[in-house]
């Protein structure tokens, strides 16, 4: 009786959608202090956080689209988008911080909003839809800083202040990830949410509003990116035209990485969250390593091939 | 008969997880003959065939062919073998030709002398002879997402003629055809016998069993009960075999007749716009639903079922016409506000348009009862959503370990009637049923025609749409018989009998 209900408790940590992720950051934390002895650092590991974190958010917005068996590749692009509205606000206009960031947030989730219209109404395929906000939000940034940079940004070291050890901004992505769990895992709209990711045309057919539910969550994967784009602005205490540039690739490797299926339906916000992390981390012991920063890429792209084998070796199982 | 055999499998055995899905099962064919394997659902059927085929690899046992023992590791491995599978989801790319589809496989053949360059000519040479095979007469470059479902399956013979398959295994073949399109299916499976090919051929109809098998072979839970000559045994002797207990009753038939005489429904000259999707459009339909009704509406495959179905549901488009519902003008944009105003529809296509695979059989069930179990309809309340989950799965006396299994792993029978659950859950005053109960097992089909009928007596409208006659006929209180998309008539209930309506169905005019 003991040893079976110890092995079913085994067996559900070993069977839940995060734990490979896990396993492997783990094992990432254990060679990287191995390799680097500056690597568990307080220092570094504070720079670790604050680097993942505008990731996280994007690659937990990208989650819930890609739960959906839809994708995204318009975070980059709303981030810096958001990020510049928000800086023009207040440093620009003059406005309220408050204020500021509250402008640069609505349009985050209006460039979502317009992904789900897109995706609806107009019912193009989302890698198309969000293709072209990709695009579009990136070449409006361009057209109003005129490629330049917007320097001296006041008013957001709240969120690079720091709190029980680490930055504000760090513990507002915690309490992200947490709420896109409940939201994800405990609430209806999280339940339609996965429905659809499984099988659009039933949950359809089961009479779920499927086009209202693809437009809500469109727009809160925007507010997500947005948040993101206010995060960098504190970061850099500038607006740079370029933030976030591929980034939605990032967002989307962190999500496989993170056990998120692509086809939908199956994934947890917190397999993406270690994910987001892994993928910050490996820049970071490069960098700590003082190798070529263009190896990176080269380092990631083996990363995800590799996950995506274990992943899909898994899966077998699974099914 | 030649008497050679063909294949032989002695103690064939597959486990998926703790489930053996087939126990120690010995089997033979014989060149020219066809070998019947029936069982209910979940009985192994599929599974041996899979094997044969090479999609499953056996745990244990062997397998002969040509009295040769042979390892089949690859559906590859199966085809070089000479061994084929016409399986229940059509195998061919419906995106190219009807010569591209045949010809396509030969490619993957070694010893074809097919270059790089593909010759048109030829290969539409090839397709035009061996579609002559199978008595069919189309355009070899037509697009096979344009051909019935009944022509699919014959370019699919004429692709395994063209494969020079000696082993033909059938996988529930007729499941999608009407029955004149299995009876051309059945001339042509003579035909192939009288070729010499040896055919497996997997059923759930015991009637076609006796149409065509020279022997029957008996699986239930996974292993063999019987092999026998078909002329050695009787359908009711198999179906004994099958369940495992006597048949007491097929088809529920109704006694009382109590509909209320207020239509809930009242549909006016629908016409529907051409869609994409296989069917017809509809020209011109008419009629009414009562309250506590139920209305069965038959047709062959392509008269029009689902899309009327759909239509009342906002799921296909209406071109002209006017619909009521309960005495008000309405215009159904979709599923969901169909699902508002009371009407639910139960799809015929279970794998695509019924059940979220990698849900649990809870989530399935609450799906469209979420928003108004959870609190403030937003946190889920995880009680209550059991209970009804519960409730549902004692009501329907769903098998499964437990309410958090996922759907995928349970029998077809079972996964229907979660649909049916789901379909109901919402307490909806018009269901419509699109083939409720095909491709299910015996049992499960008694039952959901038994809660069928319990659903209407407690005063929801039914519309039954089926191809099943019988089922048609004895649950039905009137019929609606569709053909090509125009209604040929409504009948009240002992007006026509199973006679007539297959006359109607054919085509021939009823006798006065």
């Amino acid at each position: 009786m003991e040893r079976t209900t110890l092995r079913n408790i085994v067996k559900r940590i070993t069977s839940a959608d995060e734990f490979k992720p896990l396993l492997a950051l783990i094992a990432l934390y254990l060679s990287s202090a191995v390799i680097s002895s500056y690597f568990l650092s307080v220092y570094n590991q504070k720079i670790l956080l604050l680097q993942a974190t505008p990731l996280v958010l994007l690659a937990l917005g990208e989650t819930m689209i890609i739960l959906m068996g839809s994708i995204d590749l318009s975070p980059g692009s709303t981030m810096a988008l958001a990020g510049l509205i928000a800086a023009l606000s207040s440093n620009y206009y003059g406005l309220d911080i408050r204020l500021s960031v509250l402008i640069g947030l609505l349009i985050g989730a209006l460039v979502g909003l317009i992904n789900g219209l897109a995706v609806t109404v107009a019912k193009i395929p989302s890698f198309v839809a969000t293709l072209a906000t990709m695009v579009g939000a990136r070449g409006i940034v361009l057209l109003i800083t005129g490629g330049e940079s917007i320097y001296g940004l006041r008013g957001y070291e709240w969120l690079t202040d720091e709190r029980f050890f680490v930055a504000n901004m760090v513990w507002i992505m915690v309490v992200f990830v947490i709420v896109t769990y409940v939201l994800l895992k405990y609430t209806s709209l999280g339940l339609k949410i996965y429905a659809i990711g499984g099988n659009e045309e039933a949950t359809r057919y089961s009479g779920i509003n499927v086009d209202r539910v693809k437009i809500v969550t469109f727009t809160l994967a925007g507010l997500y990116y947005s948040v993101a784009g206010i995060m960098m602005d504190a970061r850099l205490q500038a607006a740079y035209p370029w933030t976030g540039y591929g980034s939605e690739l990032d967002a989307i490797a962190s999500s496989v990485l993170g056990g998120i299926q692509l086809s939908g339906g199956i994934g947890s916000p917190i397999g993406s969250f270690i994910g987001a992390y892994i993928l910050t981390l490996i820049a970071n012991i490069m960098v700590l390593l003082g190798l070529n920063p263009y190896l990176q890429w080269v380092v990631k792209g083996f990363v995800l091939g590799a996950a995506a084998i274990a992943l899909s070796r898994g899966l077998r199982y699974v099914k | 008969m030649d008497e050679r055999e063909a294949l032989r499998t002695v103690d064939l055995t597959k486990r998926f997880g703790g489930i053996t899905a087939l126990n120690k099962v010995s089997f033979d064919v014989k060149y020219g003959e066809v070998h019947a394997i029936v069982g209910q659902n979940g009985a192994g059927k599929s599974t041996l065939v899979k094997i044969i085929n090479g999609i499953h690899t056996p745990d244990e046992g062997s397998i002969f062919v040509d009295g040769r023992p042979v390892k089949i590791k690859s559906p590859r491995d199966a085809k070089m073998l000479g061994i084929t599978l016409i399986h229940q989801e059509r195998m061919l790319f419906p995106n190219l030709t009807v010569a591209e589809n045949i010809y396509l496989p030969l490619l993957a053949k070694k010893n074809m002398k097919a270059g790089i360059s593909i010759n048109k000519r030829m290969m539409e040479e090839i397709a035009r002879k061996y579609l002559g095979l199978v008595g069919l007469e189309i355009d070899a470059n037509a697009k096979v997402k344009d051909l019935g479902a009944g022509e699919q399956e014959l370019v699919q013979i004429a692709r395994a003629l063209a494969e020079e398959a000696k082993i033909i295994c059938f996988d529930e073949p007729t499941s999608p055809l009407s029955r004149r399109e299995a009876e051309r299916l059945f001339d042509v499976i003579r035909d192939l016998k009288k070729l010499g090919k040896a055919i497996v051929y997997i059923t759930h109809y015991i009637d076609e069993v006796f149409l065509i098998a020279d022997r029957v072979t008996v699986l239930r839970d996974g292993s063999k009960v019987v092999t026998k000559p078909t002329t050695e045994t009787t359908p009711e002797e198999i179906t004994r075999f099958m369940l495992g207990r006597s048949l007491e009753e097929f088809y529920v038939e109704r006694q009382e007749k109590k509909t209320g005489k207020t239509p809930v429904l009242i549909v006016k000259d629908l016409y529907t716009k051409p869609s994409t999707s296989t069917g017809v459009p509809l020209k011109g339909v008419s009629f009414e639903l009562n309250e506590g009704e139920i209305l069965g509406v038959v047709g062959l495959l392509g008269a029009g079922k689902t899309e009327l179905a759909k239509a009342l549901i906002g799921a296909e488009k209406i071109e002209r016409g006017e619909i009521y519902l309960y005495g008000r003008k309405t215009r159904v944009k979709n599923p969901a506000e169909a699902a508002k105003l009371g009407i639910v529809y139960l799809p015929e296509d279970r794998k695509n348009e019924g059940l979220v695979h990698l849900l649990s059989v809870k989530d399935n069930i609450i799906l469209p009862l979420v928003d108004r179990l959870s609190h403030g309809k937003i946190l889920r309340n995880r009680r209550i959503e059991e209970n009804v989950a519960k409730d549902w799965i004692i009501r329907l006396q769903i098998k499964t370990p437990s309410a958090e299994t996922r759907v995928i792993n349970l029998s077809g029978g079972n996964q229907q009637k979660v649909v049916v659950a789901r379909s109901l859950a919402r307490s909806p005053r018009i269901v419509i049923f699109d083939e409720p109960t095909v491709g299910i097992d015996v049992g499960a089909k008694v039952e959901i025609r038994k809660f069928i009928a319990e659903v209407a007596r407690s005063g929801v409208s039914v519309i039954l749409a089926t191809s099943d006659i019988d089922e048609a006929l004895s649950l039905s209180d009137r019929l609606l018989v569709l053909d090509k998309g125009r209604a040929l008539g409504i009948y009240t209930r002992g007006e026509i009998g199973r006679e007539d309506l297959i006359r109607i169905l054919s085509g021939e005019p009823l006798k006065a």
